[in-house]
C-alpha cells in the first residue's frame, strides 16, 4: 500500500494559509438582506403578546417573522420538540421568539431591540435534581421532566456487595462544556429556480436538509443544503442552530439573506456538553477483582432534547468504565430543565462516565494497597467478554495491549523530576486512565453510509475518479482520508481522484461527521463503490456504482434491563498524565501526556496524530479551565474573558500521541475511528494526577484551583483528624 | 478616510469608530482576517498596524488612518507564499483553519522582532486561541519557518 498510511498533505492547506478559504460568514454578499433574532432572555416564561410594530417602522427593515410564519414549527435530531421561533412559551434563555430581516446587519440588529414581548415569567428549573423532585414545574406541559430514564441490571448487585472485601462510594459532578468552534455560527440562503438553498456549516447534510425541509413543508429534494468551509464543529453543529433561522427568512422573503452570529449568541444559543451527576458505590474482591457496582447518574438536558437519550445511554453503558464487572446496576436519567440545552460534544457521555468509573477504579487499588495498574489488569475487557447490556463485545477488544504500551511509554518517557521541588510550593503527580468509546451510531439508531464512485476509463486502464459523498469536512481531514481510501482501493495516484462532498444534492448521504464514524463508515462505502465500479467496468458496464454500506446491526437497549447490543466498534484508549500542582494556590499545569489509541489503521497518521493532539487541548480545558456558570437558567460566562478556553500556554511541549493499528474487522483497511478518543480518560487521569502529587481527591469538573486548594485543605484536616483519633 | 491596506491605498467612509475588521471585511472585501470573540481575546482578527500585530475587531479605523496595514492576503509576494505561510503548510498546521489567519500575522510579527524566537517569546507572541488544539505543531512551524528565514 502506497497511499493508505501515508501522511499525504492536506489540499485544503493553502486555501487556509492564504484567506482564501471561504466560511459561512465570508459568503455575504452585497445586497443580501440580513437577519436579526430576537432573543427571549427569559429561561422559563409565557409570551403574553408580541408587539413589532416599531421595528417594522425602522427604515430599512423588511419584515419580522413570527412562530406563525413556520409552517412546522418544530425541530430536532432525534425528537422533534424544539420550536424555530416560539409560540406561546419560553422553555430557555437562549430561545428564538422573533426573527428580523432588514437591509443590513445594523438595522436588523436595532429593529430587533425594538420588538417588545410581554412576558409572564414562571418558575425556573435550574437543576436536573430540582427537574425530578416531587411537584417540580413543567419544562414541556404535556410530559414528564424526566427525558429518559434507562436502567442497566446484570447478575445479582447484592450478592455482588455481598462478596466483596472492599466497598467504596463517591460523588462526583461534572458541568457543560461550550464547544467553541471558532468560526461562529452563520450562513446564507438563497432560492435557485424552485429550490431553497443553504449555505453554512454543519455535521451531517442530509440530516439539516430532512430538518429544514420538514419546517417548511417542502419536499427534500426542493431543499439544497451546501458546506462551506466549516470553522469546527465538535458535536456544536450536530444540532441547527442559527441555519433554519436564515433559511426561514429567505424561504418567506423569497429573496437573498445573510445571518451572522456574535459570540454571544453563538455561546447562549447552541446547545452544549451535559452536566452530570454520577454517584457510585462499587466492590472489589482482595485479589482486586471488581464484583460490583452501583451507579446513579442523572444529567441535566436542558429545555430541548437534542441528542439526550442517545447521550444519556452511552453514559450509562460507559458507567463502568473498559472493565468486566459481573454485577452492575445502573441507574441513568436525563431530566429537561431551564438551562441551554446539552447535546452531543465530542467523546458524548463517555468523559463524564469515565471520570466517574476511573476514579473508582484507582480508589478501589488503593483501599485494597494494591497498585492500580495490577487493578486494570485484573478487570480489564478482552475478548469475548459480556458488556453489561449482556452480549459479547465486537471483534477486536485491544485494551489490554492499548494499557500495556502506555505503561511502557511511561516508563521511558516520564523519568520522574521528582515530586517535591525543593523549597517550593509545587508537587508533581502522575496518573493512568483507560477509555472506550464507541465509534458510529448505537441502540439501533439506522446507521448506514452510501458513496458514488464514477470512474474515467479507457479501453485499457481506469484514468481517474469521482468519489461523490456527503461527509462534512469540520477540520478533521476527512475529506484527504476518504481520498486517500478511493486512490488506494483503485490503484490510482492520489491526484487523480476527484472528491465531490459538500452538496446535499451532488453528494450521497454518507450520515453525520460525528460518533468517530466518519473514516469507518464514510470510508468503507467509498472502498465499496470503488470496487463496484471497477467490477462494473471489468464486465463492460458504465463504470459507475452508488454503494450504501451498512455495518452489524445494533439493537435498542431494554429499558428496564439494558439488555441490547449497544454497538458495532469501540476505540479503546489509554493515558498517562504528569501535573504539576502548587499547594499554595492550587494552580495545576499538565506537564506531560501520553495518549494510546488503537484507531485499526492510521489511513492518514499525520492526521490521526493532528486529532489526539488537538483532542488532548480540549480535554485539558474540559478539565481544568472551562467554567461555564449558570443562574437561573442564564449563561453568565458569554465571552472568552470569562469562559477560558486553553491556549499554548496551558498545553505542555511534552504530548506524546501514540498510535496502535490492530485492525477492525468492519473498517475500511482495519481503521477504526479516534476523534473522541483522548478526551474520555483525560479527566480521570488528571485527577489520579493529582492526587498523586497533592493525596486530595477532587471530584468535580473543571478542577479549578479553587476547587483543589479545598480539596488539599479537606485532605489535610481529615488527616489531622485521623491522627488525633489514633493519639486517642 | 485614508487607508494604506496591503500596500495598495483606499479610501473609505465608514464611522470612525468602526473597527478595523469590519472595514477591512465589509468595505475593502478582505475576508481572510476573522472574527472570532470580539473582544481581542481570540486574535482570530489579528492583522498588522507599521508592522505591530492587532487585534482588528477592536481597533477603531479612526485609530489607524494614514497607517499601513498587512492582512493574511498580504504576506504573500505574487504567486509565492511566505516563510510562515510555507512552514504552516509543511507541518500540516491547519485542521479547521479559522484562526490560522491571525496565527500566522501573530508569527510574521514575531519573526520581524526575533528571527529566531525562544519558546518562551513564542508563548509571549502567539497568545490566539485555536479551537482545533494545534499548539504543538504551530510551535513546530514557527520554528521551521524562523530557520528558513
Amino acid at each position: 500500500m502506497k497511499i493508505v498510511g501515508a501522511s499525504i498533505p492536506r489540499p485544503d492547506a493553502l486555501g487556509k494559509v492564504t484567506g482564501a478559504a471561504q466560511y459561512p460568514a465570508d459568503l455575504v454578499r452585497p445586497g443580501m438582506l440580513h437577519a436579526a433574532a430576537v432573543w427571549a432572555h427569559h429561561a422559563h416564561a409565557r409570551i403574553l403578546s408580541i408587539d413589532t410594530s416599531a421595528a417594522r417602522a425602522l427604515p430599512g427593515v423588511r419584515t419580522v417573522l413570527l412562530a406563525v410564519d413556520v409552517p412546522y414549527n418544530r425541530f430536532g435530531l432525534i425528537e422533534a420538540d424544539q420550536p424555530l421561533l416560539c409560540d406561546d412559551m419560553v422553555r430557555f434563555y437562549g430561545d428564538r421568539v422573533a426573527l428580523v430581516v432588514a437591509e443590513n446587519a445594523a438595522i436588523a440588529r436595532a429593529a430587533a431591540d425594538l420588538v417588545r414581548v410581554e412576558y409572564e415569567d414562571l418558575p425556573i428549573v435550574s437543576s436536573a435534581q430540582q427537574a425530578i423532585a416531587p411537584g417540580a414545574p413543567r419544562v414541556h406541559e404535556d410530559r414528564s421532566n424526566v427525558l429518559l430514564h434507562q436502567k442497566i441490571r446484570r447478575g445479582d448487585i447484592e450478592a455482588g456487595f455481598a462478596a466483596a472485601d472492599v466497598v467504596l462510594e463517591g460523588r462526583f459532578t461534572t458541568s457543560w462544556q461550550e464547544h467553541a468552534y471558532l468560526q461562529p455560527d452563520a450562513g446564507i440562503s438563497y432560492w435557485e429556480g424552485d429550490k431553497l438553498v443553504l449555505e453554512t456549516a454543519g455535521q451531517w447534510l442530509h440530516e439539516d436538509q430532512r430538518q429544514i425541509a420538514a419546517m417548511f413543508e417542502m419536499p427534500e429534494e426542493r431543499i439544497v443544503i451546501r458546506y462551506a468551509k466549516i470553522g469546527g464543529a465538535f458535536g456544536g453543529r450536530e444540532d441547527l442552530s442559527l441555519p433554519p433561522l436564515v433559511a426561514l427568512a429567505a424561504w418567506k422573503l423569497r429573496e437573498p439573506v445573510a445571518m451572522v452570529w456574535n459570540r454571544e449568541e453563538s455561546i447562549v444559543g447552541h446547545h452544549k456538553r451535559h452536566p452530570f451527576t454520577i454517584t457510585m458505590k462499587w466492590g472489589a474482591k482482595r485479589d482486586g477483582s471488581i464484583v460490583a457496582a452501583q451507579i446513579e447518574s442523572i444529567a441535566d438536558g436542558g429545555a430541548y432534547a437534542s441528542t439526550s437519550a442517545e447521550v444519556l445511554k452511552c453514559a450509562a453503558i460507559f458507567a463502568i468504565g473498559p472493565y468486566s464487572i459481573p454485577n452492575v446496576a445502573t441507574d441513568a436519567i436525563v431530566a429537561y430543565t431551564n438551562n441551554v440545552p446539552s447535546g452531543a460534544f465530542r467523546g458524548f457521555g463517555a468523559p463524564q462516565a469515565h471520570f466517574a468509573a476511573e476514579t473508582m477504579v484507582t480508589r478501589l487499588a488503593h483501599e485494597l494497597g494494591l497498585d492500580p495498574t495490577d487493578v486494570r489488569r485484573k478487570n480489564l475487557y478482552k475478548e469475548g467478554d459480556l458488556e453489561s447490556t449482556g452480549k459479547p463485545l465486537p471483534a477486536g477488544v485491544s485494551v489490554r495491549q492499548v494499557f500495556e504500551r502506555c505503561l511502557e511509554e511511561k516508563a521511558v518517557r516520564f523519568k520522574s523530576d521528582g515530586r517535591v521541588t525543593p523549597g517550593s510550593s509545587l508537587r508533581r503527580g502522575v496518573g493512568l486512565a483507560c477509555g472506550i468509546k464507541n465509534v458510529g451510531y448505537s441502540f439501533g439508531f439506522p446507521e448506514q453510509a452510501t458513496a458514488t464512485v464514477e470512474l474515467e476509463v479507457t479501453p485499457a486502464e481506469i484514468r481517474s475518479a469521482t468519489v461523490r459523498v456527503g461527509a462534512a469536512e469540520v477540520g478533521q481531514g476527512v475529506h484527504l482520508v476518504l481520498r486517500q481510501i478511493a486512490a488506494e482501493t483503485l490503484g490510482l495516484p492520489f491526484e487523480a481522484v476527484r472528491m465531490i462532498t459538500d452538496d446535499s444534492s451532488q453528494a450521497p448521504n454518507a450520515g453525520s461527521v460525528s460518533a468517530s464514524r466518519m473514516t469507518l463508515m464514510g470510508g468503507r462505502a467509498v472502498a465499496e463503490a470503488a470496487n463496484a465500479a471497477r467490477g462494473s467496468w471489468v464486465y463492460g458496464d458504465p463504470p459507475r456504482a452508488t454503494v450504501q454500506y451498512i455495518p452489524p446491526r445494533t439493537t435498542p437497549l431494554d429499558l428496564e434491563t439494558g439488555a441490547g447490543v449497544p454497538n458495532y466498534c469501540y476505540g479503546y484508549s489509554a493515558q498517562a498524565v504528569e501535573v504539576e500542582v502548587d499547594m499554595r494556590t492550587g494552580v495545576t499545569r499538565v506537564a506531560r501526556i501520553i495518549s494510546v489509541h488503537d484507531v485499526g489503521r492510521a489511513i492518514n497518521r499525520q492526521q490521526v496524530e493532528g486529532q489526539i493532539e488537538g483532542c488532548l487541548a480540549q480535554a485539558v480545558g474540559y478539565t481544568l479551565t472551562e467554567n461555564l456558570l449558570t443562574r437561573d437558567g442564564k449563561i453568565l460566562t458569554p465571552y472568552f474573558s470569562t469562559y477560558l478556553l486553553p491556549t499554548t500556554l496551558d498545553m505542555p511541549t511534552e504530548v506524546y500521541p501514540i498510535i496502535l493499528e490492530s485492525a477492525d474487522p468492519n473498517g475500511p483497511f482495519g481503521a477504526r475511528g479516534v476523534a473522541e478518543m483522548p478526551l474520555v480518560p483525560f479527566a480521570a487521569a488528571v485527577a489520579a494526577a493529582i492526587f498523586d502529587a497533592t493525596g486530595a481527591w477532587v471530584t468535580d469538573l473543571p478542577m479549578t484551583p479553587e476547587r483543589i486548594l479545598a480539596a488539599i485543605d479537606e485532605s489535610r484536616r481529615r488527616s489531622a483528624a485521623s491522627a488525633a483519633a489514633l493519639i486517642v | 478616510m485614508k487607508l494604506t491596506v496591503n500596500q495598495r491605498s483606499v479610501t473609505v467612509d465608514d464611522a470612525p469608530d468602526t473597527p478595523l475588521l469590519w472595514v477591512l471585511r465589509d468595505t475593502v472585501g478582505l475576508t481572510g482576517t476573522k472574527f472570532g470573540c470580539g473582544i481581542a481575546q481570540c486574535g482570530a482578527c489579528t492583522v498588522l498596524v507599521d508592522g505591530e500585530p492587532l487585534r482588528s475587531c477592536s481597533v477603531p479605523v479612526a485609530s489607524v488612518a494614514g497607517k499601513h496595514i498587512t492582512t493574511i492576503e498580504g504576506i504573500a509576494h505574487g504567486g509565492t507564499l511566505s516563510n510562515v505561510q510555507q512552514a504552516w503548510v509543511d507541518v500540516e498546521v491547519p485542521q479547521c483553519g479559522y484562526c490560522q489567519s491571525g496565527m500566522i500575522m501573530a508569527t510574521t510579527a514575531l519573526l520581524k522582532k526575533h528571527s529566531h524566537p525562544t519558546d518562551t517569546q513564542i508563548d509571549e507572541a502567539l497568545t490566539n486561541i485555536c479551537r482545533c488544539g494545534t499548539y504543538d505543531r504551530i510551535r513546530v512551524a514557527v520554528k521551521k519557518a524562523a530557520g528558513a528565514a
